[in-house]
């Protein structure tokens, strides 16, 4: 009896408790990284409407009901991400490295799929680890440095570092996708910036990927050692003159600044927009669907796009300032520059400023991978606001 | 056990950390650089987005509307071809052509041959033709492949309502050539075809395209410059797979090409045509030696005083139709018209009257009997004995007539054509001083021998003017052994026999018609002409008018001697009206009197089976009225035997039609 009434009372405190607790988790939410991204993915699936109304003869919401199941796949998986936390990885990133790269060199014993071996077909969805990847790799790396924090400053920790980074970069490259190497390449540079890497160490490592850089797209293959296929090649270093075959390699990059230019201030709406409609611009669903979006939408609509990306990359930002510990710093600090080098290197590419590779524009392109693990990046990056060390 | 509710709790009330995060100064600079390198980075994307959407909008604007652009060229109609009193000689029908973009067909291999395969059968093609089209064109993918000129209402039908299933197959409007007069005049007007790949590369500075048509021989190629047009530009507007999107807008308008005039005349050109046949005819029938094999010749019908050409005939001859629309190999094969069965069938698409050479025989007598009077080594009325034969060196020449022994002066030998009279004037040119030059050659050459005539008619020939240097070059080790060393020299009978136009001497019937218009006309050399005018056709814009055209070169004087001039005229009149002319029977009775000269070449021929014989070519040239001569006809009937046989009733007949008066043949024909 006492011990009804006191279980009862225990368990009435504990109910009041855990409300508090989840009202506190609900206010702890960075709520605008929340609203911009769901700004973000709201507009991109208006975006779409619009890019693939003419795409599929017969169905104009073809691409926009997908693209919509995949953003509800999508925050089922930012609302688990949300509430996991981030400890848990770095406990287990041994087993997310793992498992990461043993995903990706499955992908490479499975038959290709239109030329490369980017996806697992699961049936029912293609998946493309490299994608989920991109997350998972940040996190194991972070899980590393966030073990040696110690002792950064010795070489042999930045070195284990890029060993260990460089396995899975190799895998994607091997794919080939190279777009998602670029973005690996990135997200170790960030990772090893944010976890506090000696300067010495970083600029040793600027310097050796200036060096690779001029070894894979000049030296080598002037000595006979082609490092790249010959396209991939052409289109890292197109853009550089981007006048010289417009009907060959350069067709995307001119049919691309067309599109974009075509748009001017306001756009030319769905049914106007030629070069989408009219497909001389190809993969504008996918790689090209920035320079489709300036098209139909102008420089406001495109413009509105860019904000709302400055917006998640700046919040994203104040999280690694925010982080509870170092781990979850060096993981925002990743997810974040992993992000805005996409959107980087996607943009530019249309506009013609970066080499043309295949990174999808995040939350905009159709694809399945790229939405979920994008929504779960950002869901990792809420769950480390969560547990911040301080807020306001 | 605090530890372990912990896991449970749903938040950590403190990191679980071994190490507490300090946001240090260091790590606060680094996200600071990063906040820096992202508003950098955010920053050039709007400047690069301004820069192309707002700044340089219009430019790529444009640029993405000329994307789906596509330029269409619009054949100009071909000029008609028109004898001299505007009657047509060749026109256009209008029809519907089907055309291929290659670059618009289906990419894929499997989806691209099902299509060319689908399109070969509604147009009854074979699919192996249009992929050989499509290969021939595959360098030049902006230009359309003319696969059929002439497709059927059905077909256009067809085609239209599938479009969907035909990309890249398009139908535009085509103008075909049409021949009302069938065969007409075939070698003069030539005919037209779409331009090759060479031709494109030779001729694109003058705005000639890939698919454009071009005349290939004849008027049409020759003043293809008059006739063609130019062609005017209509757009389209398609999308990325070439698929049209909008109709077809007429930004340039075609402007019709310009109507040629020749200075032919189709009735007469008719007449001689049929007397061409008339004459081949009657060599056949005269059952004279090798007469049988007589099937073909020419008839040039001039006009002494301008060199306009009222009349060219050749036979055998070809309907130019065959090659309008889509050119079938296995007609062209029929006609004779390609080089597997060309020889079989005589020849058909060589014009004879200017690119066929034959020796003259007889009827070059004349030019050495002004050369012999102009150098001073004959009198015309120095009488020389006409025998059945004259001997030189060994060697007896023979006349054609072996029963005559008789004085003869110059007019009279041109008048019964003897050959012995003309041995003997050859003999003397032999023998003038070699310092300044063979003579007699140098007056044939005068006379336009061994050179071409320069007529606006495409290739002719030049001919042979054989000269002692000639011989030298053409006779050598290398090309005859054996015997080079007699062949290399000019021997008598190389003087002897061109003195009758025999042996090597080649010209060309227009040559010879050339050479009576000297006489004809009192000394001048003409350049024998087609064209007679251009005129460009009436339209919204403009009337007809007539478009400026060089002129034909002026008759040359040739500095001939009158008196000398004078005494061969009264011999060509005398061949054809005195008791033992040789074309008295032919022309005697015509109520306009006609001067003229038979002759008859010997000419080494295999028929066919292999065998070289010698064939007479039957000839005869002149001119009427002999006092003030308006028309110079020469006709040469191959292998149809002496010239009073077969070529001079040919001639009359054109005479008949230009002079509108029919002539009763009287008496036996007596003639070489």
């Amino acid at each position: 009896m006492v011990d009804y009434v006191s279980n009862s009372r225990a368990a009435a405190r504990a109910r009041r408790r855990e409300a508090a607790e989840v009202a506190s988790f609900v206010r702890r939410l960075d709520w605008i990284l929340l609203g911009s991204v769901a700004a973000l993915v709201g507009y991109g699936l208006w975006a779409i409407a619009g890019i693939t109304h003419h795409d599929v003869p017969g169905n104009q919401g073809y691409y926009l009901t997908r693209q919509s199941v995949y953003v509800v796949i999508g925050v089922l998986g930012l609302l688990i991400a949300t509430l996991i936390d981030p400890d848990l990885y770095r406990t287990r990133w041994r087993v997310i490295f793992g498992g990461t790269s043993f995903l990706i060199a499955i992908v490479l014993l499975a038959g290709p799929i239109r030329g490369s071996k980017r996806w697992l077909d699961l049936g029912f969805f293609r998946f493309q680890p490299s994608e989920f990847g991109k997350v998972l790799f940040v996190l194991a790396l972070a899980g590393f440095l966030a073990e040696r924090s110690r002792r950064l400053h010795e070489v042999r920790t930045t070195l284990t570092a890029i060993g260990l980074a460089s396995i899975p970069i190799f895998l994607v490259f091997l794919q080939p996708d190279f777009g998602s190497a670029l973005v690996y390449c990135a997200a170790v540079g960030a990772v090893l910036f944010v976890a506090g890497t000696p300067w010495t160490h970083i600029a040793a490592l600027a310097a050796g990927a200036v060096a690779l850089t001029v070894l894979v797209l000049g030296a080598l293959p002037a000595a006979g050692v082609p490092i790249l296929k010959d396209y991939q090649q052409k289109r890292l270093t197109s853009f550089l003159n981007p006048d010289q075959d417009p009907g060959g390699t350069t067709y995307n990059i001119t049919q691309s600044k067309n599109a974009i230019g075509a748009g001017q201030l306001r756009g030319r709406g769905v049914d106007n927009a030629t070069q989408t409609t009219l497909n001389f611009l190809p993969e504008h669903h996918t790689d090209f669907v920035f320079a489709s979006l300036a098209e139909e939408r102008g420089f406001v609509g495109a413009s509105l796009l860019l904000m709302l990306y400055l917006l998640v990359v700046w919040r994203g930002l104040r999280i690694v300032t925010l982080a509870r510990d170092p781990f979850s710093a060096i993981v925002a600090g990743g997810l974040v520059f992993a992000l805005l080098f996409q959107i980087f290197v996607n943009v530019g590419m249309t506009m013609g400023i970066a080499p043309i590779t295949g990174i999808p524009l995040p939350f905009v392109s159709v694809g399945g991978s790229s939405m979920i693990a994008n929504l779960i990046a950002i869901g990792i990056l809420l769950s480390i606001h969560v547990r911040a060390r301080a807020r306001r | 056990m605090a530890k372990r509710n912990l896991s449970r709790r749903f938040l950590p009330p403190d990191p679980r950390v071994a190490e507490p995060y300090r946001l240090t100064p260091q790590l606060a600079l680094r996200v600071g650089i990063l906040g820096m390198l992202a508003l950098a980075i955010f920053a050039t994307l709007f400047l690069r987005l301004w820069s192309l959407q707002v700044l340089n909008g219009a430019q790529l604007l444009r640029a993405a509307q000329n994307n789906q652009r596509r330029d269409i060229r619009v054949q100009a109609p071909r000029g008609p071809i028109l004898d001299r009193n505007g009657d047509v000689l060749v026109t256009n029908v209008p029809g519907r052509a089907v055309q291929i973009w290659s670059s618009d067909l289906p990419k894929r291999r499997g989806v691209r041959l099902r299509e060319i395969r689908a399109l070969a059968r509604v147009l009854g093609l074979s699919a192996n033709q249009i992929g050989a089209a499509i290969r021939r064109h595959r360098h030049d993918p902006l230009t359309p492949i003319r696969i059929k000129d002439s497709a059927t209402r059905a077909q256009v039908f067809y085609l239209e309502e599938r479009a969907e299933d035909f990309h890249g197959v398009q139908i535009v409007p085509a103008y075909l050539r049409y021949y009302p007069h069938r065969e007409l005049a075939a070698h003069v007007l030539g005919y037209v075809s779409e331009i090759s790949k060479e031709q494109v590369a030779a001729l694109s500075g003058q705005g000639y395209r890939g698919g454009d048509t071009i005349g290939q021989t004849g008027v049409e190629s020759q003043y293809d410059r008059y006739l063609r047009g130019t062609a005017g530009l209509s757009q389209l507007r398609v999308d990325s797979l070439g698929r049209p999107i909008s109709l077809v807008v007429p930004r340039v308008p075609a402007h019709p090409g310009n109507a040629v005039r020749l200075t032919i005349d189709i009735k007469l050109q008719k007449a001689a045509e049929d007397a061409l046949r008339y004459g081949i005819d009657r060599a056949r029938n005269s059952g004279c030696y090798g007469c049988w094999n007589s099937n073909g010749g020419a008839i040039v019908a001039l006009d002494p005083h301008d060199g306009a050409i009222r009349a060219l005939a050749s036979y055998p001859t070809y309907p130019p139709s065959l090659y309008v629309g889509r050119v079938r190999q296995r007609a062209l094969d029929a006609a004779g018209l390609t080089t597997r069965t060309a020889a079989a069938m005589n020849y058909p698409a060589l014009d004879r009257g200017i690119n066929a050479a034959y020796p003259p025989g007889s009827t070059f007598k004349p030019v050495t009997a002004i050369a012999a009077m102009q150098e001073h080594i004959l009198q015309p009325f120095e009488p020389l004995a006409c025998t059945g034969s004259y001997e030189k060196n060994g060697t007896t020449f023979k006349n054609w007539d072996p029963n005559v022994n008789e004085q003869m002066t110059l007019t009279t030998a041109l008048a019964r054509s003897c050959d012995t009279y003309f041995y003997q004037v050859g003999y003397r040119f032999y023998g003038m001083p070699s310092n300044r030059g063979p003579r007699l050659q140098a007056w044939a050459s005068r006379f336009g021998f061994g050179q071409k005539t320069g007529i606006d008619l495409g290739s002719e020939r030049s001919g042979l003017l054989p000269t002692p240097d000639w011989r030298k070059k053409t006779y050598t080790k290398k090309t005859d052994p054996t015997q080079w060393r007699i062949d290399s020299l000019w021997k008598p009978g190389d003087s002897i026999q061109l003195a009758i136009g025999q042996k090597d001497l080649l010209v060309t019937p227009m040559q010879m018609a050339r050479f009576y218009a000297v006489v004809a006309n009192g000394g001048k050399l003409v350049t024998p002409h087609i064209l007679l005018d251009v005129e460009q056709p009436s339209s919204k814009h403009s009337p007809g008018r007539a478009v400026p055209t060089s002129p034909p070169p002026a008759p040359e004087p040739t500095n001939v001697d009158a008196q000398a001039l004078a005494v061969v005229r009264e011999g060509l009149f005398q061949a054809t009206h005195a008791t033992l002319g040789t074309s008295t029977s032919i022309f005697g009775s015509f109520p306009v009197s006609i001067s003229g000269k038979t002759g008859t070449a010997e000419k080494k021929i295999d028929p066919g089976d292999g065998i070289f014989r010698t064939f007479n070519q039957s000839w005869w040239c002149g001119y009427g009225p002999s006092d003030s001569p308006d028309l110079v006809v020469c006709a040469l009937i191959e292998n149809g035997g002496h010239g009073g046989d077969a070529a001079a009733p040919a001639a009359l007949k054109v005479f008949e039609a230009f002079f509108r008066k029919q002539a009763t043949q009287t008496g036996p024909i007596h003639s070489d």
